[in-house]
C-alpha cells in the first residue's frame, strides 16, 4: 500500500541521514548496520528504484557501502534483496561508487 | 618519466635506477648528462619548469628533487622538498611563475610547494596561493581524497589546480576562492590523467579508456561531468550464429549479444594526456597515450561539432 511504501522510504532516509559517519565506536557502527539492513530488507523489489533515485550522490555512495557491508555478514535471504539494491544503486552511482567502497578509509 | 623542454630543446628522463639524465642535442646525437638525485627509491615523474632552468623529480623516496644547473661547477645539483610528504610522489606540475610546484602523492594528498631557487631566479611576486615562498614552503594541501593522486594540473593562469585520484574523484582547488576545493565523485573507474583545456574545462581519462570532459562552474564552485569524448560510431549489430550462441553459453553462461571487446579507440587504460596546441587555456588539440601502446590525437573543434551536447566553456 502507498502508506507502507511511504514509511519504508522515510525509514530509509532516516537511516541514511543518521549514519554514524566518522564515529569510531564499533558498537554504534554495528547498530547502524543492523538498522540499515532491516530497512533494506523490508523493501519490496518494486520500491527499490524509487528509493535509490531519491538519494543524492553522497547518499548513493553511502548506500553502496552499506550494501557491501550487508554482503559481508549475510543472513537468511538478505543477499537476494541486497543484490537487487546493488543493481539499482550501480545504475545510478556507476562503477565509481563501488571504487569508493573499496578505497574508503572511513568504513560504515 | 620523461619531459621535453621546447625552448631549449632538451629532454630530461628519470628512472627506477634512481637517476635522472638531461639530454642535449649535439649535431644529431642526443648526449646525456647524469643528474644525481640523492634518492634511494625509484624516480616516478619529472617535469621541466616553465623557464626550463629547473626540473622537479617525484620519487618513491617520498620527496621531490628540485634540480638546477650550477654554473661554477658545471654540474646539476638538487635540493629536496620532504615535509610533509608521506608517500610516493606520482605526479608534478609547475605553476606559470616558475616557482610554485603542485605534487600529487600516494598519501592521498595534492600539495603546492614553493620550489624557489635563489641561485637561478628572482624572488617571486605574490600569487593567490600566498606571498611568502621560501624554498619548500607548503602553500596548499588538500584533504578530500581517499585515493592515490595519479595526476595533477595547474590551469593556464595558475590560479586553479585540479587532480584525479584512485577513489574515482576529480577535485579542483581555486585560489581565487580562498583555495576552496570542489570535488566530483565520478561514476567512472579511476582516472589516471587530467589536464585543463580552458580555464573552466578539463579533460581526464583513465581506466575506462575514454577521455571525458568536465566543467568547473566558478559561480557555484562545483564540478560536473560534461560527457565522454570517445563516442564510437554505431556498428551494425549482426546476428549471432547458432554456433556463437552455443559458445557464449558454454564460456559465459549467457547467450548475450554484448560485445566482449571495448568500443573505445583505446583498448586499454589511458595513462597520459598532453596538450599539443593552444596551451591549457585555449587547447585546440590534445594527445592521449595508453597502456595499449596507442597514441591518439584529438581535435577539440571536431569534437565540438561531432558531439552536439558537448559544451566547452
Amino acid at each position: 500500500t502507498r502508506r507502507r511504501t511511504g514509511e519504508a522510504l522515510r525509514a530509509f532516509h532516516t537511516a541514511i541521514r543518521s549514519s554514524p559517519g566518522s564515529s569510531r565506536s564499533q558498537a554504534m557502527k554495528e547498530q547502524a548496520q543492523g538498522t540499515m539492513l532491516k530497512v533494506l530488507t523490508s523493501f519490496k523489489s518494486s520500491e527499490i528504484e524509487q528509493a535509490v533515485n531519491s538519494l543524492d550522490r553522497n547518499g548513493v555512495d553511502l548506500l553502496m557501502k552499506y550494501i557491501y557491508k550487508g554482503f559481508e555478514k549475510p543472513t537468511e535471504n538478505s543477499s537476494a534483496i541486497l543484490l537487487q539494491w546493488h543493481e539499482k544503486a550501480l545504475a545510478v552511482g556507476g562503477l565509481g561508487s563501488i571504487i569508493r567502497v573499496l578505497t574508503a578509509r572511513k568504513t560504515v | 618519466g620523461i619531459d621535453w623542454a621546447p625552448e631549449s630543446n632538451r629532454l630530461v628522463t628519470c628512472g627506477t635506477d634512481r637517476n635522472a639524465y638531461v639530454w642535449t642535442l649535439k649535431g644529431n646525437v642526443w648526449k646525456p648528462t647524469l643528474v644525481i638525485l640523492r634518492i634511494n627509491r625509484a624516480a616516478r615523474c619529472v617535469k621541466w619548469s616553465p623557464k626550463e632552468n629547473k626540473f622537479a623529480v617525484g620519487s618513491g623516496s617520498r620527496l621531490i628533487s628540485i634540480c638546477y644547473f650550477e654554473q661554477e661547477n658545471d654540474w646539476w645539483v638538487c635540493k629536496h622538498i620532504k615535509k610533509p610528504i608521506r608517500s610516493t610522489v606520482l605526479s608534478l606540475d609547475w605553476h606559470p611563475n616558475n616557482v610554485l610546484l603542485a605534487a600529487g602523492s600516494c598519501d592521498f594528498k595534492c600539495r603546492i610547494f614553493s620550489a624557489y631557487i635563489k641561485e637561478v631566479e628572482e624572488r617571486p611576486s605574490p600569487t593567490p596561493w600566498g606571498s611568502k615562498m621560501p624554498f619548500g614552503e607548503l602553500m596548499f594541501e588538500s584533504s578530500s581524497s581517499c585515493g592515490w593522486v595519479h595526476s595533477i594540473c595547474f590551469s593556464a593562469s595558475g590560479s586553479r589546480v585540479a587532480w584525479v585520484s584512485h577513489d574515482s574523484t576529480l577535485c579542483l582547488a581555486d585560489a581565487g576562492k580562498k583555495m576552496a576545493v570542489a570535488s566530483l565523485c565520478t561514476e567512472t573507474l579511476p582516472l589516471l590523467a587530467v589536464t585543463f583545456i580552458t580555464e573552466n574545462s578539463l579533460v581526464a581519462a583513465g581506466h575506462d579508456c575514454c577521455p571525458m570532459l568536465f566543467t568547473y562552474e566558478e559561480s557555484q564552485g562545483t564540478l560536473s561531468f560534461g560527457g565522454k569524448l570517445d563516442v564510437p560510431k554505431q556498428s551494425s549489430q549482426r546476428g549471432l550464429t547458432a554456433r556463437e550462441r552455443f559458445q557464449n553459453l558454454d564460456k559465459k553462461a549467457s547467450s548475450d549479444m554484448a560485445n566482449a571487446s571495448l568500443d573505445t579507440l583505446h583498448k586499454n587504460s589511458i595513462s597520459q594526456i598532453s596538450v599539443l596546441a593552444g596551451g591549457k587555456d585555449k587547447c585546440s588539440q590534445f594527445c592521449t597515450t595508453g597502456m595499449d601502446g596507442g597514441m591518439s590525437i584529438w581535435d577539440v573543434k571536431s569534437l565540438e561539432s561531432a558531439l552536439k551536447d558537448l559544451k566547452i566553456k
